[in-house]
């Protein structure tokens, strides 16, 4: 990518908003290939709306979701869907540049930049986060984080007074392989 | 052709570098800060950092543990230096920090290695009097980052970040300006405190004083009291005089009159201006030291 123009329009792409009426409105991540994976927070039904950048709305169908993790995984059907490319292991690093994109206070699309804070828990013992100095803001939970090429290595969570947790995207495949969807 | 790309890689390279030269400092309950490997045996933190005299612990980049001493500190500029013996650390690159400007990309990194970034936003020229302008940085620190690195694009240290003058203003003590700190400690061996003899208040100069003396500044400090025997009362100063400058920086509050007196300044012979009487005189007053705390 040679500017964050073209890095945020190849994100949103590959970015859904998942709406789960009456609880949320958030974001995903179109990956793997006819899945949308998102927060566990995001949908708490069996079934969620979702929306491509392209304006067309699909039903997404839960079929894995787990609340320790806060993983969920929607699948939907349509021609022409796009996936996202993830990135390999081992090649976040700290200090690197990071953008997500998402849907922060019923924004679409919205594109923030920061990098990576550091890799690893928070607290001793606790769970391995992206921890990102970027800002975020409900409606991003779900959404893609990734890094200056547009692969996706985490999957935006939460957040920690102003830094953004992320869930690595190894994580996030080891959750879709355990609900018997194969990767690419 | 990848801009992009080569500006995350060499971010996160920059990180790496300076992070090999990057200490926790365990010097105050709870919350350990940061400091830098900046000579041989010599950590730069964060003074506000150092609550303890003794029982400094400091964790190497490889996660061992160090005892480290307290070599001199400096609270005036929020500098404390610490000794400890870690050869096998590499020492930080540091930069010419006379060379940064408003707007450029700046890391701060704090133990782990974490990261933040941003930009140098303004140049404190309050703080132009101790030897160079306080960096005012839009750039998180996160907590324990104070006494940690500031570093540029290539990962070389161009100041030390500290949030001790509040919890929301993020700022940097330019590398030149530790530089100079720790040049003197090593001459001397210690970092004296500067002392003068006197205690000050500030006073707003008249409209009709200011221009007859040709005078920009709205204020300068009174003295109210002067120590027998001290550099001050040597100098000839006396109770009621009004010191406008002191080494030819003018002196607008008390705190300026602290911050003009640098440690490097200790057995100089610096001018100061006072208005005695309504009329402008100058005074020799050799710096004198503060004897150590007993």
């Amino acid at each position: 990518m040679s500017d964050l123009r073209q890095l945020a329009e190849c994100l949103r792409r590959v970015t859904a908003e998942v709406a789960d009426p009456g609880v949320s409105l958030g974001s995903g991540v179109l990956w793997p290939p006819g899945h949308v994976v998102t927060n566990a927070h995001v949908v708490r039904g069996s079934h969620a709306g979702v929306r491509l950048v392209d304006g067309r709305r699909l039903e997404g169908r839960v079929i894995a979701r787990d609340v320790a993790t806060d993983l969920a995984l929607l699948r939907v059907s349509g021609s022409g869907i796009p996936a996202a490319t993830i990135a390999g292991p081992g090649t976040a690093h700290v200090g690197a540049l990071v953008v997500a994109v998402g849907h922060p206070l019923g924004v679409r699309g919205a594109l923030t930049v920061g990098i990576i804070h550091a890799i690893g828990p928070q607290q001793i013992g606790g769970r391995s986060w992206i921890q990102a100095d970027v800002s975020l803001a409900r409606g991003n939970s779900g959404g893609p984080l990734a890094d200056a090429s547009g692969h996706v290595v985490g999957l935006n969570t939460m957040v920690a007074g102003t830094l953004a947790l992320a869930i690595p995207m190894s994580d996030v495949a080891q959750f879709v392989r355990a609900a018997g969807v194969g990767l690419p | 052709m990848n801009d992009l790309v080569n500006l995350s890689n060499g971010l996160a390279a920059a990180v790496r570098q300076a992070g090999r030269s990057v200490f926790g400092v365990r010097a105050r309950p709870r919350l350990p800060s940061t400091g830098v490997h900046w000579r041989p045996g010599l950590v730069v933190t964060a003074d506000h950092t150092v609550r303890t005299d003794d029982d400094i612990v400091l964790v190497g980049p490889d996660g061992r543990n160090v005892s480290a001493t307290i070599a001199g500190r400096d609270p005036t500029i929020d500098i404390a230096v610490l000794r400890v013996d870690a050869a096998d650390v590499p020492l930080a690159e540091v930069g010419d920090s006379s060379g940064v400007q408003v707007g450029h990309i700046v890391l701060a990194i704090g133990d782990g290695p974490r990261a933040s970034w941003g930009v140098v936003s303004a140049m404190d020229a309050e703080g132009s009097s101790s030897g160079g302008s306080l960096f005012d940085l839009d750039l998180t620190l996160y907590p324990g980052f104070s006494g940690g690195p500031l570093v540029d694009v290539q990962g070389r240290v161009i100041g030390i970040n500290t949030s001790g003058a509040s919890r929301d203003r993020h700022l940097a003590i330019p590398a030149a300006v530790v530089n100079r700190l720790l040049e003197g400690l090593q001459r001397r061996g210690h970092i004296p405190r500067p002392y003068l003899g006197v205690s000050t208040q500030s006073v707003r100069l008249p409209e009709a004083m200011r221009q007859q003396l040709h005078l920009e500044q709205v204020s300068a400090v009174i003295v109210v009291a002067v120590q027998p025997g001290s550099p001050a009362a040597e100098g000839g100063l006396v109770i009621g005089d009004v010191i406008v400058s002191l080494g030819g920086a003018s002196i607008t509050d008390p705190m300026e009159l602290r911050r003009v007196l640098r440690p490097e300044k200790v057995g100089e012979t610096i001018v100061a201006s006072v208005i005695r009487g309504g009329e402008a005189r100058d005074l020799r007053v050799v710096v004198g030291e503060r004897p150590p705390r007993s």
